[in-house]
């Protein structure tokens, strides 16, 4: 598989301040990588910096095998969509006119209007004007202007802070039947949850360093105790260990026929992140 | 450098839909013909009473305008978007300027209508007008860029008002005055000595200096917006 993103040794000041120190990573085509973090750990620092929006102090970036400095260049900035925080919509503008615009951008047909908002699930709100939606709505939006132009390469900075449920689900199964198509996904969330479910691979990113990277089962395998909790008949819960003892105890039980249920203790990515990020606040 | 003209008028479609439902910055455009009406009544006839409601759309409207159009940009995240598209520093500056200087053309030709004035070689006048809209143009996009909101925006324009449109007045100070020959190369005023050579049917040669200044402001400014535009396409 070849890398699309080569991040090595990627060093970033903001004057004195040291945002991103030594971050390394790689992210194939075709993954859905979760960039996680707590607030100011340097995520969307590492964003710009990939988009050409920043200019890094230290380190080597590349995108698409090129030079990330390059992606500013006309060539290359329809090979990739960004969604952050800043940005914005045209107010007075109807949903529909501010696609309109970037469909026009890109040199899209008209049919790709429809196709975004039926991404985002908007096709009944195109005429309102933006200055009279919600927050949510505001983000599905600039979602559906993002993937719009359906590039090989997608950032997405945080993307479904303001959504509830019902309409996160809506745009989890879009991003993964994109990244079926073949797009490759670059998402930061402080939601766990939503990276455990879309994410292939991910990485804990804390004061500026990477802490962790790899699966999110191989990762929750790691931050396992490796215990498990029997439940048995008469509604008893016990925990056992692995090991000598904890095998005479379960095989005792399962002799008497009293296990009902046992299941594994492992972590969710909201433990380990809590783990990784509490442990030195 | 590449041009596309689809793209040019997709930003200039969008800024026009925008700036027809925006009430309070598109009042702003009525000003000068209430002024030039005005004039027009008061029944001025001096080249320089003609050209000041003229000078004061190029400021009001042109610098004005143009500056709060690309301020709101900043002020909504929304020039992000423009810059990370595939629109090139040309498309992105001329569609966003083809608006205001399409409707400043509109103003001047309405306000020369109102206060009488009648250009004997309309050719020249049109020339020295459009090169000044370019001009102010640039200096509303500077303004723009330096500024973060509408609101700075604002601001940002009057010292810009007051020196380029009220700045000729103080040629009546007298040539041995030091603001004199200060005054004297502004582009507004070399406008105005433009239209009093032009008016008196003076030969194409004897407008050369005057259009060479005009030109030399207009080929700064816009100089200077677009190092400043490429500038911002880093981190905001
Ligand atoms: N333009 C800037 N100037 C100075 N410091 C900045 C700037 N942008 C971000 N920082 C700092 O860099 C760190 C990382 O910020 P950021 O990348 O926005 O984090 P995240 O996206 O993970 O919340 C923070 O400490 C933040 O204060
Ligand atoms: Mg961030």
């Amino acid at each position: 598989m070849t890398a699309i993103i080569e991040v090595q040794n990627l060093q970033m000041k903001y004057g004195k301040e040291e945002a991103l120190k030594n971050v390394s990573f790689s992210i194939r085509k075709g993954e859905i990588f979760g960039f996680l973090g707590p607030s100011g750990s340097g995520k969307t620092t590492t964003i710009k910096i990939m988009t050409a929006q920043l200019t890094h102090t230290g380190g080597q970036v590349s995108v698409f095998g090129q030079p990330a400095s390059e992606m500013n260049k006309g060539h290359n900035k329809s090979k990739f969509g960004i969604l952050s925080d800043n940005s914005g919509l045209y107010q007075r503008l109807s949903i529909e006119e501010n696609l309109l615009l970037y469909s026009q951008l890109y040199n899209l047909p008209k049919s790709t209007i429809e196709e975004a908002l039926a991404f985002v699930n908007l096709q009944k709100d195109r005429k309102k004007k933006v200055n009279q939606l919600s927050k949510g709505m505001m983000q599905r939006v600039v979602l559906a202007r993002t993937i719009m132009h359906k590039p090989p390469l997608l950032f997405l900075d945080e993307p479904t802070s303001a959504l509830d449920p019902v309409n996160a689900q809506h745009i989890y199964n879009g991003l993964r039947k994109l990244n079926e198509l073949g797009t490759t996904i670059f998402l930061t969330t402080h939601n766990m949850e939503e990276a455990e479910l879309l994410c292939n691979r991910v990485a804990f990113l804390h004061k500026g360093e990477i802490r962790e990277i790899d699966t999110p089962l191989a990762l929750k395998k790691k931050y396992s105790d490796h215990s498990f909790t029997v439940e048995l008949e008469n509604g008893e819960n016990h925990v056992v260990y692995n090991g000598e003892q904890g095998a005479v105890q379960l095989m005792e039980w399962m002799k008497a026929k009293r296990v009902s249920r046992m299941y594994s203790n492992e972590p969710t990515l909201g433990d380990i992140f809590v783990q990784i990020t509490g442990s030195d606040l | 450098m590449n041009i596309s003209v689809k793209r040019i008028q997709a930003i200039f479609m969008k800024d026009y839909k925008e700036f027809s439902r925006n009430y309070v910055i598109s009042s702003v455009v009525l000003m000068p013909l209430v002024l030039a009406l005005f004039y027009g009544r008061v029944g001025s006839n001096s080249i320089d009473m003609y050209f000041l409601p003229l000078n004061i759309t190029l400021s009001m409207v042109t610098t004005y305008v143009q500056a709060c159009l690309i301020a709101e940009e900043k002020e909504r995240n929304t020039l992000r978007g423009l810059m990370m598209s595939p629109a090139s520093t040309f498309d992105i500056l001329f569609g966003k300027s083809l608006l205001v200087f399409l409707m400043t053309g509109i103003i001047l030709a309405v306000s020369c209508y109102l206060v009488g004035f009648a250009p004997k070689q309309i050719i020249v006048i049109a020339l020295a007008l459009a090169l000044s809209t370019a001009f102010y143009l640039a200096l509303g996009t500077i303004c723009g860029l330096f500024t973060k909101s509408i609101m700075e925006a604002s601001l940002a324009v009057l010292p810009v008002m007051i020196i380029f449109t009220f700045g000729p007045l103080a040629l009546a100070l007298g040539e041995d005055h030091l603001l004199y020959k200060i005054v004297e190369v502004l582009p507004s005023t070399q406008l105005i000595r433009l239209a009093e050579l032009s008016q008196a049917n003076a030969a194409f040669t004897e407008l050369i200096g005057a259009f060479s200044i005009i030109t030399a402001w207009t080929a700064g400014a816009i100089a200077i917006s677009v190092v400043l535009f490429n500038k911002r396409t880093k981190d905001l």
